[in-house]
Formats: structure tokens, C-alpha cells, sequence
């Protein structure tokens, strides 16, 4: 298995630890003076094979000397491959017949071979759907009664092409199943909406999620699909490589600050060794209408990842292609929303967003202004009662100088 | 009720011993009873004025409001205060006589929590704001009656102790809602079977229950006050309050400087609270009663630690040291509550305790920095630039937590108790500069009461 080396590239500059310490240090910082990594970002949507359009989207992400490649695709489930190589001249290689065969081993490479430092892949295979009618304990872990998930690999996707904006660095995969007896997606689709990054910096809209050239960032919405209950919940089921024999796991971090995601102090994260290497990381929180807040905030569980031998995960190509048949998958579900608060239902929509990157994922960190309040409210009283206590102590000695004449 | 006067003054003529001293208005027993009524009287309007604290999520989900709309229910209560601060005194005074007066804020409060409910039902939150502006109307000022009767009856006697006492209820009446309300939610949820605003509007018209009684202690109040008045020859009782609004151009600086520490201090403490339950769910994942409990638990130990720090403070003197200390613990506790996932309930208990004895500590040191004929305006303007300040910051705190979330909000409270802290320093040195006589101990005041009255 590829991606075990000592990811050296992600501080590319090869400074000594005390320079790495304080290149962290600066780069979590909110004003990013120094150290600030900017990659050139590149979408392409590779063309298909003899004028077929297939949903292949590179991602590259050229550093000083490391480049980033994610593959994202909708051959068969949505999936998305994530490389880093230690030099700035790497490449992906695609061998369209290949990929498309029923082996499609080595269909998909990036060279040179040698120069990878990490790599791993996510799959979104299935959407869940859960009626939380008789779920009456607001935390408990069980969402409710399931319905038949809708496969992914089963759905049909639009031609990315169209979506592709080279200003925002995005593009957006939006699909609804092939086969739907009961409509439920005549109006409605899931997107998958990536968008990659030239710097550091925050969305707009909540969660707000700290990016950095190093990620890249998805959102999943399903838009206008029927529910088949009144109060149906809704699930994604992700599946990712385990790169030894346990699953890795989810990190649940508390923190202080829900300055950026109001109301939310907990941030997730999935890291793929015990080095940093690789990351998904996300809010536990997703929003039921298209202008987010904390009034359409659902809550987000994840399960613990479980290995998949059990049941056969439809496969993705890419996945295969890049890492060959003899891979061990892990898979864990995410679900939206509680039976009680805001749902799905009241707007027929949910939004979710994640990031995916390589190295140490990024860490909030106070804002100027929080810093700024705090300095001047503490500081003040403090300065006050300095000063004012030198200038009374100063007339009170004036004052004793006079005093003999008394 | 000529007749009935007749009657018990007959009753009177037959000698002590028939008339049952809980009838007798010149007896303890009676008195007693005349206590429990007035305890009462605050009762309701205190249990309902954090009615929305204790159903912050059932409001903001069954009426679909943000925080931003949601904290408008605490600010339309302050908005009339702000006027009627300088006139409740006035209206018992000179307009309605203390009798009517309690019984027409008491008719107020109760009217105002129906409309409050009333807009739960018909699912119009314009109406449950009309609501909290009616209640808030009557609100403040019961409290100002309630303080007249208090004086009226036991003036002389045992007023410290009434006073103490009606508080504690007040206090009472915090922690019961808070604890209560969310359960009572869940019943009527059970009874109707669903959530929605008809559960909510038919919750807070239960919870009116608690208005009624004050309804009828006023009632049972004016007929009491009314029969001592006949047998004892008693007079009505009055506020004595004047207020002049041209004093207001004599108040000294210090004065101003406790009125910053005042409204600086309160709008970190009732907002909060307001806001509190769900906070301790979100950040510290607190059970939906266990986060009612630490929110009431400023009020469980304000009951009864206030007669003991008053007590404190009176026999030590030193007001701007007490005050410094109060508002120096509540700085530490919002930035713990802040910056740390320390058990809040440590932050809240100093919390609870410096509120205490912030109210011990700073309210008496108006007595001392203006002159006596001045002191009912400056108690009223006070009281109103207190209602001012929670008004708008009850707003500004809804818009924060909807934009910037709970670690901004409470750094904006400790923004709040820095100007606060920044006064006390500031009065401190003003009154050592001046040699101003606020920060005498409590032998150094007795010593000029002694030279002043040789």
C-alpha cells in the first residue's frame, strides 16, 4: 500500500522543527502573515472515451514542490480519489478502456509512481432514508425505521462540464436515480458540489469550515425529493480505504468556539493514519434551508466506521483503477436531522459540507476581534486602576509635603 | 361593606379573647397572614416574567422564530419600565391609591400573560410581544406596590425581615418556572398529542394559573388593607416617592458611575439568563432539566444568601471594596463559562453569589451619594436606565448568538461587565479623591453619624 511515507511534502519548505512549530503556528493564525501556502489550482473534466461524456473531474493542486490531485467521479458511485505527491510535476494518467472495463485495475494513475506520498479515496454509495415518527428521545442514536436506501451507483448524472466554474474553482455533480417507480425525484436531485481552493480562508455561508490550499471542500444537498414518510430523516452512507487492519476513527473534538458555525461546539474529523497525512473534517450540523442559520440547523450523527466484509459495497472504478482489487473498505453512515426541531421536511432540502485534505487538518483558532474585545476589557480596568492609583499616590505625597506647615 | 365593618367592630367590642387573632389586624397572627398574601402577590408576575427562559426551544421551534425575534419577548417587557419607573410611584401615590393600584398591575400582569398565551394559540408571535409589553407594563410596578404595603404594615416592626422575605418568593417564583415549565410543556404535549404553538399557548395559559393567585392575593390585600384601615384608624399606605426629573441635572458623578455599574452589571446577568438553558445544552450537552436547574441556580442562591450578605455589608461597610469583588466574580465566571468546558456549574454558583452581593452592595450607596429629597429620582432612574439597558441588549443579544453564536455573546457580556468594572475602578478613585464617603467602613460611619448629631 502507497501513502505510508513520512508526509515531508506537506511543509515543503524542509525547515527545521523549530521553523515547522512557528510555520503551524503562523498558518493557523488568523491574519496568515507568513507561511500562508497558495497552491495554482486547475479543474479539468477529463474527456470521456470516444465522445462519451463520463463524469471524471481532476483537481490539481500545484504547491512549490508538492502537487495535490483529486479525482472526483461519477462512474458508478460518487467517489473521490485524493493524492499528494512530493513534486511539483506529477501528473494523472487515464486509460479510458481500461477504467471502463469490468477490471479496471491500473485504468487510473498518477506518475511518477515513486513520488507519492499519500493517497487514499472516499465513496459515497448509498442515501438513506429513515421515518423518525416514533422516535420520541430527541438523542437517541437510532434514527428510526428505514426505508430501502437509494443506491448511488444507481443514479444518473448530469454532464459536469456545465456546472464547471473556473472563478470559483467548483463544478457540481447533480443526480437523481435511474430507476424511480415512485417519482419521488421527479423534481428533486442530490448534488454534490466540490469546490477547491487557491488559499486559506472561510465560506460565506455556516459552517464556515477554515480551508487551505491543501483542501478542498464538498457540499451535499438533496433538493425537492418526496420523502416517503411525514417526518422522514435523511442518511448518507461514506466508505473509505483502511489502510491496516482496524478502521480508522472518528474524532469527536469539543471546542470553545462556535464563532463561525453559531450554537456548534463540536467539530468531527476522520484522520486516516496517525500521522497527519490525510483528513475529512466537518461540523456536526447541517441546515434545512438554503439560507443557513441557526433556525434550519439539524443535527449530524456519525456512526463508529465499521469494516464491510460483511455486505458487498458496490464498487467504484476510480477506486479500483488507482488502488487495485486488494483493498479493504470501512463505511460509515452520517445522519441529518432529529425527529423533533427542524427537518427535512419542512423545506424539501438539506445541505451539508465537508472538507477533504492532506496534512494537519486545519485548526480554528480565536478570532482578531474575540482577542481584540478581550484585551481592551480586561485591559482597561487594569490600566485605570494603575494609573489611577500612581496620580493619588502622587497628590498624596504632594499633599504630605505640606503637611509640616500644619 | 359598611355592614361588614359594623360586624367586626362589633366582633372587636366583645373583647380579645372571641375574635380569633388570625382576624385581628393589630395582632402577629394577622400580620403573619398579610405577609403570605404580599409574598404571594409578587409570585406570579416573577414566575412568568422567565416563562420564555424556561421554554426558549418550544418557542423558538413551535412559534419559528430566531433568537434575534425570541429575546424581543424580554425587550418589549423593559420598554414600558423605562417610562414607568419614574411613575409607579406616582400612580400609587396620587391616581389609583395603593389598593387599586396593586389591583390594577396585578389585572395587568394577568391580562398580559393571557394575551402571551393567547398569541401562542392563534400562532401569532405579534401578540405574544403585546403580550410582554402589557405584562411588562404591570410587571415592575406591582413590585414597587408590593414594597408600599410591605412598609405600610410593618414599618417599624419587622421590615427588613418582610423584604428579605419577599424577595426570597421572588427568587422562588424564578427557580419554580424554570424548573417547572418545560415539564409542564411535555404533559400538555402528552394531552394533545403533539407539539405545536396550540401546546405552547395552552402552557403559558397554565402557567397564568400563577397570576390569578396574585389576582386574588391583591384582592384579599385591598380588603385587609381597606378593614385595618376602618378598625385600626391605619392610613393608606403611600411610596412617599417624589420624583422631580430636573434633579437629574444636580446628580453628582458618582451617582452616574453606579448607574453605569448598575446597567453594565445587570444586562451580563437577566440576558444571560434568558438565554442560558439552551446555551448549557449546546455547549455543555446538558439534559433539558439539568440545564433548567443551573440556570435557576443564580436565583436558588440569591434567596437566601442576599440577608446574609446584607447583613455583611452592613456591618462592614466598605461598598466599593464588596462591589469590586461582585463584579470582578462575575468577570470570571463569564470567561470561564467563556473560554473553558470547566463544569459551568462552578461559574454559576460564583455567578449566583457575586449577583447577590453586587444587589447588597450597590443599591444603599445611591442613599449615600445623593441627598435624601432626591433619592426616590434617583432610585426611578436607576431602575429605569436599568430597563433601557436590558431592553436593547436584549436585543443586541439575540442578534449576536443568531450571526456569531455563544463564544462571541459571552465575550460581549464580559465586554458588559468590563464597563462595569471599569466604573467601580473609576468611582473608587473619585470617591478617594474627593474624599467622598463611600467607601467608609461601617465603624468610620458610625463615628459621623456621632459628631453630626453632637
Amino acid at each position: 500500500m502507497c501513502g505510508c511515507g513520512e508526509p515531508r511534502w506537506a511543509w515543503g519548505r524542509c525547515a527545521p522543527s523549530p521553523m515547522l512549530l512557528l510555520s503551524l503556528l503562523l498558518s493557523a493564525a488568523p491574519f496568515g502573515l507568513l507561511g500562508e501556502e497558495t497552491r495554482q489550482v486547475s479543474l479539468e473534466v477529463i474527456p470521456g472515451w470516444l465522445g462519451s461524456p463520463q463524469n471524471l473531474l481532476h483537481i490539481r493542486a500545484v504547491g512549490t514542490n508538492s502537487t495535490l490531485h483529486y479525482v472526483w467521479s461519477s462512474l458508478g458511485p460518487p467517489a473521490v480519489l485524493l493524492v499528494a505527491t512530493n513534486t511539483p510535476h506529477s501528473s494523472l494518467v487515464v486509460n479510458w478502456s481500461c477504467l471502463l472495463s469490468p477490471e479496471p485495475d491500473e485504468g487510473l494513475m498518477v506518475l511518477p509512481k515513486d513520488s507519492i506520498q499519500f493517497s487514499s479515496a472516499l465513496v459515497f454509495t448509498r442515501l438513506f432514508e429513515f421515518d423518525s415518527t416514533n422516535v420520541s428521545d430527541v438523542a437517541a442514536k437510532f434514527p428510526g425505521k428505514p426505508y430501502p436506501p437509494y443506491p448511488l451507483a444507481e443514479f444518473s448524472w448530469n454532464n459536469i462540464t456545465d456546472s464547471l466554474d473556473p472563478a470559483t474553482l467548483s463544478a457540481t455533480f447533480r443526480g437523481h436515480p435511474m430507476h424511480d417507480p415512485t417519482n419521488a425525484f421527479a423534481n428533486g436531485s442530490l448534488a454534490f458540489r466540490v469546490q477547491a481552493f487557491s488559499g486559506s480562508g472561510r465560506p460565506i455561508q455556516p459552517p464556515r469550515l477554515l480551508h487551505t490550499a491543501d483542501t478542498c471542500q464538498l457540499e451535499v444537498a438533496l433538493c425537492g425529493a418526496s420523502p416517503r414518510g411525514n417526518r422522514s430523516l435523511f442518511g448518507l452512507e461514506v466508505a473509505t480505504l483502511s489502510q491496516g487492519p482496524d478502521c480508522p476513527s472518528v474524532q469527536e473534538q469539543l471546542s470553545i468556539d462556535d464563532e463561525y458555525t453559531p450554537a456548534v461546539f463540536q467539530l468531527d474529523q476522520l484522520l486516516w493514519d496517525a500521522l497527519p497525512s490525510g483528513f475529512m473534517q466537518w461540523r456536526p450540523v447541517a441546515f434545512s434551508q438554503k439560507q443557513r442559520g441557526r433556525e434550519s440547523a439539524l443535527p449530524c450523527q456519525v456512526s463508529p466506521l465499521h469494516p464491510t466484509l460483511e455486505y458487498p459495497l458496490p464498487q467504484s472504478p476510480i477506486v479500483r483503477a488507482f488502488f487495485g482489487s486488494q483493498t479493504n473498505f470501512c463505511a460509515f453512515n452520517l445522519t441529518f436531522g432529529a425527529s423533533t426541531g427542524p427537518g427535512y421536511w419542512d423545506h424539501y432540502y438539506f445541505s451539508w459540507s465537508m472538507l477533504l485534505g492532506v496534512g494537519s487538518p486545519p485548526v480554528d483558532t480565536l478570532s482578531a476581534l474575540v482577542l481584540g474585545i478581550m484585551a481592551v476589557a480586561l485591559g482597561a480596568p487594569g490600566l485605570m486602576l494603575l494609573g489611577g492609583g500612581l496620580i493619588l499616590l502622587l497628590r498624596h505625597k504632594r499633599y504630605s509635603e505640606y503637611q509640616p506647615i500644619n | 361593606m359598611e355592614e361588614e365593618d359594623e360586624a367586626a367592630r362589633a366582633l372587636l367590642a366583645d373583647g380579645p379573647g372571641v375574635l380569633p387573632a388570625l382576624c385581628d389586624p393589630s395582632r402577629l397572627a394577622h400580620r403573619l397572614l398579610v405577609l403570605a398574601l404580599m409574598c404571594f402577590l409578587g409570585f406570579g408576575s416573577y414566575f412568568c416574567y422567565d416563562n420564555p427562559a424556561a421554554l426558549q426551544i418550544q418557542i423558538q421551534r413551535d412559534m419559528q422564530v430566531n433568537t434575534t425575534k425570541f429575546m424581543l419577548l424580554y425587550a418589549w417587557y423593559s420598554w414600558p419600565n423605562v417610562v414607568l419607573c419614574f411613575f409607579g410611584g406616582f400612580l400609587i401615590d396620587r391616581v389609583f391609591g395603593i389598593r387599586w393600584g396593586t389591583i390594577i398591575f396585578s389585572c395587568f400582569v394577568c391580562i398580559g400573560q393571557v394575551v402571551f398565551a393567547l398569541g401562542g394559540i392563534f400562532n401569532a408571535f405579534w401578540l405574544m410581544e403585546f403580550g410582554r409589553f402589557i405584562f411588562g407594563t404591570g410587571g415592575e410596578s406591582l413590585a414597587v406596590a408590593q414594597n408600599t404595603y410591605a412598609v405600610s404594615w410593618f414599618k417599624g416592626k419587622e421590615l427588613n425581615l418582610v423584604f428579605g422575605l419577599q424577595l426570597s418568593m421572588a427568587r422562588i417564583g424564578s427557580t419554580v418556572n424554570m424548573n417547572l415549565m418545560g415539564w409542564l410543556y411535555s404533559k400538555v404535549e402528552a394531552s394533545l398529542g403533539s407539539a405545536g404553538h396550540t401546546t405552547l399557548g395552552v402552557t403559558l395559559m397554565i402557567g397564568g394559573i400563577t397570576c390569578i393567585l396574585s389576582l386574588i392575593c391583591a384582592l384579599a390585600l385591598a380588603y385587609l388593607d381597606r378593614r385595618a384601615e376602618r378598625i385600626l384608624h391605619k392610613e393608606q399606605g403611600k411610596t412617599g416617592e417624589v420624583i422631580k426629573l430636573s434633579d437629574v441635572k444636580d446628580f453628582s458623578l458618582p451617582l452616574w458611575l453606579v448607574f453605569v455599574i448598575c446597567v453594565g452589571y445587570y444586562v451580563a446577568v437577566f440576558p444571560f439568563i434568558g438565554l442560558g438553558k439552551v446555551f448549557f445544552m449546546e455547549k455543555f450537552k446538558f439534559s433539558s432539566q439539568a440545564a433548567s436547574a443551573i440556570n435557576s441556580v443564580v436565583y436558588v442562591i440569591s434567596a437566601p444568601m442576599a440577608p446574609v450578605f446584607g447583613f455583611l455589608v452592613d456591618k462592614t461597610g466598605k461598598n466599593i471594596v464588596w462591589v469590586l469583588c461582585a463584579v470582578a466574580t462575575t468577570l470570571v465566571s463569564h470567561m470561564m463559562l467563556a473560554f473553558t468546558l470547566w463544569n459551568p456549574w462552578i461559574a454559576m454558583c460564583l455567578m449566583g453569589v457575586s449577583y447577590s452581593l453586587l444587589a447588597c452592595a450597590l443599591w444603599p450607596m445611591v442613599a449615600y451619594v445623593v441627598p435624601e429629597h432626591q433619592l426616590g429620582t434617583a432610585y426611578g432612574f436607576m431602575q429605569s436606565i436599568q430597563n433601557l439597558g436590558l431592553a436593547i441588549v436584549s436585543i443586541i443579544a439575540g442578534v449576536i448568538l443568531d450571526t456569531r453564536g455563544y463564544l462571541f455573546l459571552e465575550v460581549f457580556f464580559i465586554a458588559c461587565v468590563s464597563v462595569s468594572l471599569l466604573s467601580v475602578v473609576l468611582l473608587y478613585l473619585v470617591n478617594r479623591a474627593r474624599g467622598g464617603n463611600l467607601n467608609y467602613s461601617a465603624k468610620q460611619r458610625e463615628e459621623i453619624k456621632l459628631s453630626h448629631t453632637e
